[in-house]
């Protein structure tokens, strides 16, 4: 049979971001995978170069939406290990707190996401409006649904009252009942199962050598996990399991997700529990000393690295983002290449694409499909693309 | 701050590399800077690849710093972030490709060389990766001297 490139974006194919796919496909099947970023680069790492550290708060919580506190909180304690200096046990506890309220919100989004792509809209819609719930205490905490503003250079900006706890506690009884449901489905529902099971296989040693990070590793069967190895914040004291699969397949990065969950849940508690007293933040000067460093944090998406050079006046000489999407990209093209006897079918392009929760930017998209052999060429849209991967299961 | 095994780490560093090592230092918990000469820089992260069994690079860093560029691969290892840095001359920016021993570099090379305009000698392929199809071949973004021009304000008259 004649091989023909299937070329998907630049619009992203799973989420609404932008990001461009080559497939070659031999019928059914795709025999090799490339990929092409770019499209929603916005110049942030120049443009942090220019405003002070201060004003570069707001401008990296806005690398992400959905992980936005990730980012800020790698930025500002990457600041303050240029100071050199510790923040107040507290602040490091409200920081934990939005943190794993974050994740919870972003797996509880990942999950209702990977339901829409399967077709399973039932799903998509029971755990978004759960989500709703940890959204509302978010607001409560910060003001905002998404964008937190919380962070800043030195503690946090807002603390938590004794009521506000009490309000947390509650909705975290709701968003426990109702993930262990979720995990009643995902573990037993036909419908992820014959969506998830052997599609989009990563083994043990491909994940290591294209150095994935986050749940698709924790799902290939590697024990990582930043919280754990490279504590920051309070996870030094904040018990919590790192979750491992060794399915190395969708079915389990969608446990992974939801057992995480569950995790984050316990560990916000915790941190209520034994949430120090004293201040939330410290003052410092506005011109750090010179010197470099670099800081790690567990974003809901895997390890998100940041480094900072200092040249002694107060706006960074160099500032480095690495998002964990771009260290999942290798290892996503591993995913959909079919060999041996593992097939990545045209149908599961969308959720295996799902399955890495990438992370870019917001657009539409189109896919563009290629026979050179035969000069055959046609477009469709993601909608399109969809409903083909939908009626090919029924 | 105890840094037992940072200082541990360094003396087996030290050990292994001996005098191509220009700078070491702990920067702090789980953090540790090796500086390195360009011609240097690939025999040394093997040593310590090999030695230590990694095969994580967190990232690269390319970074400006007037006359030379910085190249800084991240390196994981047990929770303990390793990072190279060799400098090369910004008028022949060019250093050996890590992706032979780091396949997980291939993404973070090609983005170094877009953007700071280093070439990675033996890379599989340093098509653009960040930076537009249309991009002038010999600008580099984040190099000192490429200004971001602000478009004048519209203002009503």
């Amino acid at each position: 049979m004649p091989e023909f490139s299937v070329i998907v974006g630049p619009q992203h194919p799973a989420l609404k971001e932008p990001e461009s796919f080559t497939f070659w496909v031999d019928g059914e099947d795709v025999v090799r995978a490339e990929v092409r970023i770019g499209y929603a680069h916005r110049g942030i790492e120049k443009a942090a170069e220019s405003r002070t550290y201060i004003q570069n708060i707001p401008l990296i919580e806005r690398i992400c939406g959905i992980c936005n506190v990730a980012h800020t909180i790698c930025y500002t304690q990457n600041v303050e290990y240029l100071y050199g200096r510790e923040i107040p046990r507290r602040a490091e506890y409200i920081r934990t707190i939005i943190e794993e309220l974050n994740r919870i919100h972003s797996h509880l989004l990942w999950i209702g996401i990977a339901g829409h792509e399967i077709g399973f809209d039932t799903l998509l819609m029971y755990v978004w409006r759960d989500r709703e719930v940890v959204m509302d205490l978010i607001e409560e905490m910060t003001g905002n649904r998404v964008s937190t503003a919380l962070m800043t250079v030195g503690g946090v900006t807002r603390d938590i009252t004794p009521e506000l706890a009490t309000r947390i506690r509650k909705g975290l009884d709701i968003l426990e009942e109702r993930t262990k449901y979720y995990e009643k489905i995902a573990s037993g529902e036909s419908t992820i199962l014959a969506r998830t099971k052997g599609i989009g296989i990563l083994t043990r040693e491909e994940a290591l050598k294209h150095c994935a990070v986050g749940p698709t590793l924790r799902a290939s069967g590697i024990k990582s996990d930043i919280r754990a190895d490279d504590p920051y914040a309070a996870h030094d004291e904040v018990p919590f399991d790192v979750i491992t699969t060794d399915t190395c397949d969708l079915f389990g990065r969608v446990v992974v997700r939801v057992y995480e969950t569950i995790e984050a849940i316990r560990q916000v508690r915790y941190c209520l529990d034994n949430l120090p007293s004293g201040p939330v933040r410290i003052r410092l000067p506005n011109t750090p000393p010179r010197g470099e460093s670099v800081s790690r944090v567990e974003a809901p998406r895997g390890e998100d690295i940041h480094y900072v050079r200092s040249d002694g006046t107060d706006r960074p000489a160099r500032y480095k983002v690495r998002a964990p999407t771009l260290g999942n990209l290798a290892s996503l093209v591993e995913m959909l290449t079919s060999k041996g006897d593992y097939r990545v079918r045209v149908a599961d392009i969308p959720i295996v694409l799902a399955g890495i929760d990438p992370c870019m930017c917001c657009m539409d998209r189109t896919s563009r499909f290629i026979e050179p052999s035969k000069g055959k060429e046609w477009v469709w849209t993601w909608n399109q693309l969809r409903k083909y991967g939908r009626m090919r299961e029924r | 701050m105890n840094l037992e095994r940072e200082e541990r780490f360094v003396s087996e560093i030290k050990e292994l590399l001996g005098d191509k090592i220009s700078e070491i230092k702990v920067q702090r918990a789980r953090s540790v800077f090796v500086t390195v000469k360009a011609e240097d820089y690939k025999d040394s992260i093997r040593k310590i690849v090999e030695k230590f069994g990694i095969t994580h690079i967190s990232t690269m860093t390319g970074a400006d710093s007037g006359q030379t560029i910085d190249v800084m691969p991240h390196l994981s290892h047990a929770g303990m972030k390793i990072t190279f840095k060799a400098a090369v001359p910004k008028t022949a920016a060019e250093i050996d490709t890590l992706t032979d021993m780091l396949p997980g570099a291939v993404m973070y090379e090609r983005e170094v060389h877009d953007l700071l305009g280093v070439n990675f000698k033996g890379h599989p392929n340093l098509a653009k990766l960040v930076i537009s199809d249309d991009w002038p071949s010999d600008v580099y973004p984040l190099r000192k001297e490429y200004k971001v021009v602000r478009p004048e304000p519209i203002r009503k008259t």
